[in-house]
């Protein structure tokens, strides 16, 4: 069995750095796995895409179309962007934040009614719990937090320290407020 | 005489044994290009050379924190080339990196290397980039090994890259003949557990005369084009020694790069009973390899072209890959594509979901120059100097290739197609002002000998050096411009040229202006501006402890006339409903440029003090 995360965002919000977290989790549990980054428009707000695969062993570098078991999204439209990649029974978690595309308008409402109506969709405060923390930044840990909880992998994650490990303790402490599918 | 080891000293040792130890026996989460690195450095690699460009750029990167021996980023890719081939002569082992349009720049070396061999080893790295990642096109590298006679490495995943280009040294030693390890970004910017071994100490060499194989005259090279041949026919044979097959079964599959861990991944998925062929060396191929297609016919699944499908219909195997659309020809594999191809061929009927479909369509998101990027003062400098003139924008590769999405890039295909190019529209379209626009990098990469015909040919055109002294778009590696300023070409030559600081804006549309009128009469003229990448500065700034003022809008003051988020284009500034201004905080980075250009004084920084601070910082980053 291989599990396949599709991690997206905006350049400069961190997802490079937040699939090597869940790929570095995945390997510390002992899994083989698998991380096909995508570099060189990373910091320039492009639209950022990095697939996750870990398991026993692990042979493709990257998730096919209807074929992720989970899409980690640190922004709402690129969220949309990766709808995609999900699978029929596949759970999406989404960063409750927008980032504006220059000279495009976007209904914020409207997306995130969007997305919260939908069931296999689950919507995050990770932007605002950040915030919170001290700076946008943290966002990713928040994120990472919640997703190692929900994969089992947070026992395994013992290299974050400061801000990044109070965010990591708070996504974690997220998902005890929920009932897991 | 050894002074005896004091105590601190011993434990300092220890520590330093125990991450040796860790780095090298643990498996650690290695980026296919880190992997090559370790590989080269296991094999004893002595000099290695390249120019960045994704997805090849780690490869260097990882190398330069081994001081023990020659690493170092060259002008282009030719010159790398040339001095890991020079190095190789000599007997060192070496090794040059790029990504495949790299080597269309080292190509004629490359061509030579084979004639002449090598006496020590070399191994050149390439990583292709299908689906054009960061690319302009995707040209399969393999190719330059069918016509240069050089053989092609080609792993399938990072553990593989590290043990290929170890073995690449070998068999390039063995033969004395030039290696090509092929790359993908799927293998190149993939990272998976690897198990690394240590460094091996680096192997120089000693220059010995052998006039007979090492100087090109036609006499010789003819007869080195004889023993060429040879080689390639024993390179042919070893080719199997990379070759490894797993299962059994009447059905064939041959794979190769990250096409055999696709192929590997579909077969396991749907329990399909089939011999697979992993090839580790996809030019040139043996003959030998039918004996293990007994049913002579076999699916070959491959990434890029059909190099290696060509080859093995061409020794009467029948096929099925990209030649007769089994898999597409164009872009990257992807597992669906080869579950896709493989069920077709074997009549496996499988069925896969189409994709889901999003709520909502999102807007598209390219691209941006950073805030506060040097750039973005040059671009709006030039929209104001030149505002009037029909402008052909001739482009380049780099950050400011972003400038399509700006309106400020008409062509833009290779590295030097600005200055290049631009010679040609200005001389074929008299009508219009041709407006080239290079990095820095690229101007010493690419453009010095065009130069020389921008003078010899007095070509009316302006061409501006966006110098902002780093390699930025592959991640800010150097680049030659603090020893070698651009403007001494142009003094040099004797083309009349402006150094500009775009961080101040008026001045630099005031001397642009001057120049945009000097190229007007008829004149070439040069335009070097100048301010450092702003992503080094930040960095310079966050390890000083310092950080940026912001700017802000008062918004009785904004007008909403547009100019800072319509003109000077900044992805921090953004349109409200009702016209005016608003800066995104975590977005500013500082440079002031938007409170020079609003014509209301609208737009001043939070905290005033910092201003010239971070001006003076981000000039010295």
């Amino acid at each position: 069995m291989v599990t396949s995360i599709v991690v997206v965002g905006v350049g400069g919000q961190g997802v490079v750095t937040l699939a090597r977290w869940l790929g570095r989790a995945a390997m510390a549990a002992g899994y083989d796995v698998k991380i096909a980054e995508t570099h060189g428009l990373s910091q320039r707000g492009g639209s950022v895409e990095v697939h996750v695969r870990f398991g026993e062993v692990v042979r493709s570098p990257t998730v096919s179309e209807a074929d992720a078991d989970y899409v980690v999204a640190l922004e709402a439209l690129e969220a949309l962007r990766a709808f995609k990649y999900l699978k029929s029974d596949a759970l999406m978690v989404v960063n409750k934040r927008i980032i504006n595309v220059p000279g495009k308008s976007v209904d914020s409402a409207a997306v995130f009614n969007a997305l919260v109506s939908l069931k296999n969709v689950k919507l995050i405060p990770a932007f605002d719990i950040a915030q919170r923390l001290g700076g946008s930044t943290y966002e990713n840990a928040v994120m990472f937090g919640y997703m190692a909880a929900l994969l089992g992998l947070d026992r395994a994650v013992d290299w974050l320290d400061g801000g990044n490990l109070r965010a990591f303790n708070e996504g974690k402490k997220f998902i005890s407020f929920e009932n897991i599918r | 005489m050894c002074p005896p080891a004091q105590p601190n000293r011993l434990v300092a040792d220890i520590d330093k044994f125990i991450s040796y130890i860790y780095l090298f026996i643990v498996r650690q989460l290695l980026l296919g290009n880190e992997a090559i690195a370790y590989g080269a450095l296991s094999a004893g690699v002595a000099v290695a050379t390249g120019y960045p460009g994704t997805p090849s750029s780690e490869v260097i990167e990882t190398l330069l924190e081994y001081r023990d021996r020659i690493v170092e980023w060259t002008t282009n890719e030719k010159v790398a080339v040339e001095i890991a081939y020079g190095a190789a002569l000599s007997g060192a082992r070496a090794l040059a990196a790029m990504k495949h349009v790299g080597l269309n720049v080292a190509a004629d070396p490359l061509h030579s290397a084979a004639y002449t061999g090598v006496e020590g080893a070399l191994l050149i790295v390439v990583a292709d980039d299908p689906a054009m990642w960061s690319s302009q096109n995707e040209q399969d590298t393999r190719w330059y090994g069918v016509q240069a006679y050089v053989p092609v490495l080609e792993p399938s995943d990072p553990q593989d890259a590290f043990q290929l280009a170890k073995e690449g040294f070998s068999l390039s030693e063995s033969f004395g003949h030039p290696v090509l390890l092929r790359s993908v970004t799927r293998v190149s910017h993939v990272r998976a557990p690897v198990v690394v071994e240590p460094p091996a100490p680096p192997k120089f060499g000693r220059f010995q005369k052998r006039v007979d194989k090492h100087v090109l005259v036609p006499a010789i090279a003819r007869t080195r084009k004889v023993d060429l041949l040879k080689k390639w026919e024993s390179l042919a044979d070893v080719s199997l020694r990379y070759t490894k097959v797993d299962g059994e079964g009447d059905l064939v599959v041959i794979a190769s790069g990250v096409g055999y861990a696709y192929a590997a991944e579909a077969l396991e998925r749907y329990n399909v009973r089939a011999r697979l062929i992993k090839i580790g060396m996809s030019v040139p191929i043996s003959k030998r390899i039918l004996d293990m297609v007994p049913q002579g016919e076999a699916v070959v699944v491959e990434e890029g072209d059909p190099v290696l499908e060509i080859q093995l219909r061409s020794l009467g195997l029948r096929t099925k890959g990209k030649l007769d659309g089994f898999f597409p020809r164009h872009g990257e594999l992807t597992l669906r594509s080869v579950i896709e191809g493989i069920s077709k061929a074997f009549n496996l009927g499988v069925k896969l979901p189409s994709a889901p479909r999003p709520p909502l369509e999102p807007p598209s998101r390219p691209a941006y120059l950073c805030p506060g990027c040097p750039h973005m003062g040059t671009f709006y400098a030039l929209r104001i100097a030149a505002a009037g003139a029909k402008i052909v924008w001739s482009g380049d590769i780099g950050c400011y290739s972003l400038g399509v999405n700006l309106g400020e890039q008409d062509v833009l295909t290779h590295m030097g197609s600005s200055l290049g190019l631009g010679m040609g529209i200005a001389q074929a379209d008299r009508e219009k002002l041709v407006v080239a626009t290079i990095g820095d990098s690229t101007f010493y990469h690419a453009a010095l000998p065009q130069l020389v015909d921008l003078k010899t040919k007095r070509v009316p055109l302006l061409l501006v050096v966006m110098d902002n002294e780093y390699t930025a778009m592959t991640g800010g590696q150097p680049s030659p411009s603090r020893d070698a300023p651009a403007e001494i070409f142009a003094q040099a030559l004797g083309i009349k040229y402006f150094v500009v600081d775009p961080a101040d804006v008026k001045t630099s549309v005031e001397k642009i202006r001057e120049a945009v009128s000097l190229a007007k009469s008829g004149e070439p003229a040069v335009v070097v501006s100048r301010r450092p990448c702003i992503l080094e500065a930040l960095r310079v700034a966050r390890r000083a402890g310092f950080s940026p003022p912001r700017y802000v809008v008062d918004a009785d003051k904004c007008k909403s006339c547009g100019i800072c988020y319509n003109l000077l284009k900044c992805y921090a500034i953004s349109k409200q409903p009702d016209g005016k201004a608003w800066i995104d905080p975590s977005l500013c980075n500082g440079c002031s440029m938007c409170a020079q250009v609003c014509p209301y004084n609208a737009i001043k920084p939070q905290e005033p003090g910092k201003v010239n601070r971070w001006l003076e910082l981000w000039s010295q980053a």
